[in-house]
């Protein structure tokens, strides 16, 4: 067991952990931030995702103790109060989830992709999300809410 | 801004509530040791070492089960389901934990509990079993031939159903004057179902009541409670489930699991909350599989391209043990629209259930359905090219007409409506079906080989094996309501579609209405989401149930208006007598009290009938003949779906449907190794899932609704037209791209590596690689 701290969500937190507790566990786990989910366990399915200092990365694919000192975002922290993050009003907007299990590593990506490529092409769009697979939605909705999510955030709204 | 849907806020936020988000205090973990093995005899099984293992607290495996008097899980046809020869259906006794023998890889044998789900998992490897290997079969064919391994001592063959609809007589005297005949064999491959939230339960016991609840992802309370009740021998009123987000299901979250049950088990034993979460193996390893069908169909044809008769016998993989629904699929949903959109004098069918040495099969989205419309279409289509007829105006000329309608098929079952010619013109012109000429000419100068095809098709909804589906309506204290039914959402939307129903049929806001389903509290029973049903059903008791409030809160006006009931009448939210009103939410809130039960709570039911979603899809596909890549270069598809309520929410469940199918038609495939058994397939990186690089994302769509009388609202139900049109439709248009090649039939899935080598062997192939 180690004493593992981080910044999540803007603030510090700690917690005792095996050496070999996934970070994705952590979060869940220990911080009961259960907004972020775990779809498999070969690095495929994207709907652990987080950011880790600015980058989008799998949760799931990372030791807690590796995080140590990280500063942390996951989908609990990405509305400012009552207000979605930009990602999160387009995806509800184009019905870009519904089962909602994918979503939460969908719109982590995505924000990423976003922040790497304000304009994105479409082939911008479904490369960025080749780490994510959604099993409801077919995509359509998803890549459209992308494009939206771009809409918004270049139009300063 | 809009949000499309209620569920939305929570789940954009990561606040929902799926099954693994759950947690009780002092719970335990559980961990499930599954077969390595394909098939074999457990010589020997010493749990001793695990239950050592320090923060074990203990193992469970069939003696535990056996001594708490577990049934075997349920599966296998319904007892009135009767076979050739009046036979009845032959099914194993399915253990909740093996005994004795395994019959598949990934088959529960022993369950750990431990403080922590790490601790379970690793105490699991000190199990020691001893396994001695018998030879596997996993395929039907296999589980077919002579001398064939014998899964079950008391089913020689392996065959465990062989069953038949329709008039083989018939069929065989429209055979007889035929002018043109044709037959095809199809597989429709094993699939993983995969929704992306893995199976998961958290059992806990009252003892203090002596009672459990049991937080499991379902698709309805009815039948997971009754299920589990049937197998533990828990009474159903001492068991409550509770569901509220489920990550996805199409199918195979109608039925309980081992995990469930012997969770329940050891946490009464126990006297702590047990919790198990299936890792994404668990669920490629144990989730029931999908498909496994193959169908072969024959059709027979006049001299003037009349169609006289189908003919179908087909094989279905039931895999180690009848569970879930996978006969139900084999036999019923299989063969009950075998004619499709066609008006034929006669049909027969015969379906064969065949055990093998894989995990037992249940429903994937259609189950069954998509396999048939998939199949006819296919049929359809290889016969106007055999016989160079113009697939178009064939169909027309053979379609069940819309003055027909109501329309008994020689099966017996009755299309109530629709308009297929209608719907077939509307889906060619959104299509450009004619311009088709000039796609192919701009992609063979690319050095493209591009095809074109189209599926005419019908499924089965609604049914259901509840009797009847019920609501209820609850106010509280503050005059607010919420409405109640037994069906379980796992993405379709149902918070938002049954409020905003039950809102604007009593003509008010949707704000003070709240929405729960499959609450076991209450005594409100009906049918799982399935069969793309739950709309027609649940949905037309909303309505009743809306009419029932009114009803109830008339008395109550009328007094408050001074006048007789008689002289109420009601509109927009408010009744109203001699120029003076009420509305329906201030005589709620009046009303109201902590005390009683409030007067305007009640209930509703009914029984909607069968009825027949169908449409026209088109597709086109551009292979790279060098590459052999498959792109879908088009896709635009009618579907009359009946009544649509929700527009946003329906296009959702048809993209989601045709990526399904696209999924299934160009990656995805459960493979076992044919000596071994070993399962080939068991992760994201062994199994193709579509991603957002390889979907139709500028899909068109219209609906050409022609609605329904079958229930209230005139709905048709849309979860599973998606897959049943996007199969057949993709298909044809693969085969009329290689078709030219000389590449007469390929099984899917439609890889690349597979079309790379069957243009490699052809001569057209050749000539193509050549010119691009
Ligand atoms: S859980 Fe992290 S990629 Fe699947
Ligand atoms: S919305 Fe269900 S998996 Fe993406």
């Amino acid at each position: 067991m180690s004493k593992i701290e981080m910044t999540v969500n803007g603030k510090t937190v700690a917690g005792e952990a095996e050496d070999r507790t996934l970070l994705v566990n952590f979060l869940r786990d220990n911080l009961g931030l259960t907004g972020t989910h775990v779809g498999c366990d070969t690095s495929q399915c994207g709907c652990c995702t987080i950011h880790l200092n600015g980058d989008a990365i799998k949760s799931c694919t990372m030791l807690a103790i590796q995080a140590e000192g990280a500063d942390i975002v996951t989908i609990e922290g990405m509305a400012k109060g009552e207000k979605l993050h930009p990602v999160q009003q387009a995806f509800t907007e184009c019905h870009g989830l519904q089962c909602g299990f994918c979503t939460p590593g969908m719109i982590m990506t995505s924000a990423a992709i976003l922040k790497q490529t304000p304009n994105p092409t479409e082939h911008d769009i479904v490369k960025g999300l080749h780490g994510n697979l959604c099993r409801c939605t077919g995509y359509v909705n998803i890549v459209k809410s992308v494009k939206r999510a771009a809409e918004i955030i270049n139009s300063g709204a | 801004m809009q949000p499309s849907r209620r569920e939305d806020l929570r789940l954009i936020q990561g606040t929902g509530h799926y099954t693994a988000d759950w947690n009780q205090p002092g719970q335990l973990y559980g961990y499930v040791l599954r077969s390595p093995e394909a098939h074999a005899d457990i010589v020997s099984l010493n749990v001793e070492p695990a239950r050592a293992f320090p923060g074990v607290v203990k193992v469970m495996t069939f003696a535990d089960v056996e001594a708490a008097g577990f049934k075997s899980l349920v599966g296998g046809v319904a007892p009135n389901v009767k076979g050739v020869g009046d036979s009845a259906m032959k099914k194993p006794f399915y253990p909740v934990l093996a005994d004795k023998k395994v019959q598949y890889v990934g088959q529960a044998v022993a369950y750990v509990i431990a403080e922590t789900a790490a601790i379970a998992q690793d105490a699991s490897e000190a199990i020691e079993i001893e396994y001695s290997q018998l030879p596997p079969t996993v395929t039907v064919e296999d589980s077919l031939a002579d001398g064939a391994p014998q899964l079950h001592a008391d089913i020689p063959g392996n065959v465990g159903f062989v069953y038949e609809r329709g008039d083989a007589a018939a069929v065989d005297e429209q055979f007889k004057r035929a002018k043109y005949t044709s037959k095809i064999h199809l597989e429709s491959q094993r699939l993983i179902v995969n929704p992306m939230e893995p199976r998961a339960c958290l059992a806990v016991y009252h003892a203090d009541e002596d009672r459990y609840t049991l937080y499991s992802s379902s698709q309805g309370i009815v039948n997971m409670r009754n299920q589990v009740s049937t197998v533990t021998g828990i009474p159903q009123a001492k068991l409550e489930i509770i569901a509220d987000d489920v990550g996805g299901s199409f199918g195979i979250r109608s039925t309980p699991y081992p995990e469930y049950m012997v969770s329940l088990l050891a946490a009464k034993q126990l006297g702590k909350p047990i919790k198990w979460v299936g890792t994404r193996t668990d669920s490629f390893l144990s989730d029931y599989h999908g498909r496994a069908l193959e169908l072969n169909g024959e059709i027979a044809i006049d001299e003037n391209g009349r169609f006289l008769a189908f003919r179908w016998d087909d094989r279905v993989d039931l895999g180690g043990y009848a569970g879930g629904n996978g006969a139900f699929i084999g036999t019923n949903n299989l063969t009950i629209t075998c004619g499709g959109v066609y008006d034929v004098a006669a049909l027969y069918a015969r379906t064969r259930l065949i055990y093998t040495n894989t995990t037992p099969i249940s429903a994937y989205r259609g189950a069954g359905r998509p396999d048939i419309a998939f199949a006819i279409e296919r049929l359809v289509d290889q016969a106007c090219h055999d016989h160079g007829l113009d697939p178009v105006e064939t169909r027309r000329k053979n379609f069940v007409k819309a003055a027909q309608m109501p329309y008994k098929t020689p099966l017996g079952t009755t299309y109530d409506c629709g308009d297929f010619a209608a719907v077939m013109d509307d889906a060619l012109a959104q299509a450009d079906w004619a311009g088709f000429a000039g796609r192919k000419a701009a992609s063979e100068k690319a050095g493209k080989l591009r095809g074109i095809g189209f599926a005419t098709f019908l499924e089965a909804s609604g049914g259901g094996n509840t009797p009847s589906d019920q609501t209820a309506a609850r106010f509280d204290a503050k005059g607010d309501v919420t409405i109640y039914c037994a069906a379980g959402a796992s993405g379709q939307g149902h918070e938002t579609t049954f409020i905003s129903l039950f809102a604007k049929e009593l003509g008010i806001t949707e704000d003070g209405i709240g929405y729960r389903a499959s609450d076991s509290n209450m005594a409100v029973v009906g049918n799982g989401t399935g069969g793309s049903r739950t709309l027609l059903g649940q949905g037309s008791s909303f309505k009743l149930l809306a009419q029932k409030v009114i009803e109830k809160a008339t008395p109550h006006a009328a007094e408050a208006l001074g006048v007789t009931a008689d002289a109420v009448s009601y509109a927009g939210g408010s009744f109203s007598a001699g120029g003076k009103s009420v509305g329906l939410r201030e005589l709620a809130k009046k009303l109201a009290s902590a005390a009683a039960a409030h007067p305007f709570d009640c209930g509703a039911e009914g029984t909607f009938g069968v009825t027949f979603p169908n449409g026209c899809h088109v597709a086109e596909v551009e292979f790279d003949p060098v590459t052999g890549v498959a792109e879908i270069a088009s896709y635009a598809a009618v579907d009359d779906l009946g009544n649509v309520m929700q527009p946003t929410l329906v296009l959702g469940q048809v993209h989601g449907g045709v990526v399904q199918g696209a999924g299934q038609v160009f990656g995805e495939h459960a493979v076992y190794d044919r000596e071994s058994g070993q399962f080939l397939t068991a992760s994201f990186m062994d199994y193709t899932m579509p991603r957002a690089a390889t979907v139709p994302l500028a899909m068109k769509w219209r609906g050409h609704a022609v609605p329904t009388k079958t229930n209230l609202l005139g709905a048709k139900g849309v979860g599973e037209s998606g897959c049943s049109g996007s199969l057949p439709a993709l298909m044809n248009a693969v085969m009329n791209a290689l078709r030219p090649m000389g590449i007469d039939n390929m099984q899917m899935p439609i890889t690349a590596a597979k079309v790379w080598q069957a243009l490699q062997a052809s001569e057209g192939g050749a000539a193509v690689r050549k010119a691009a």
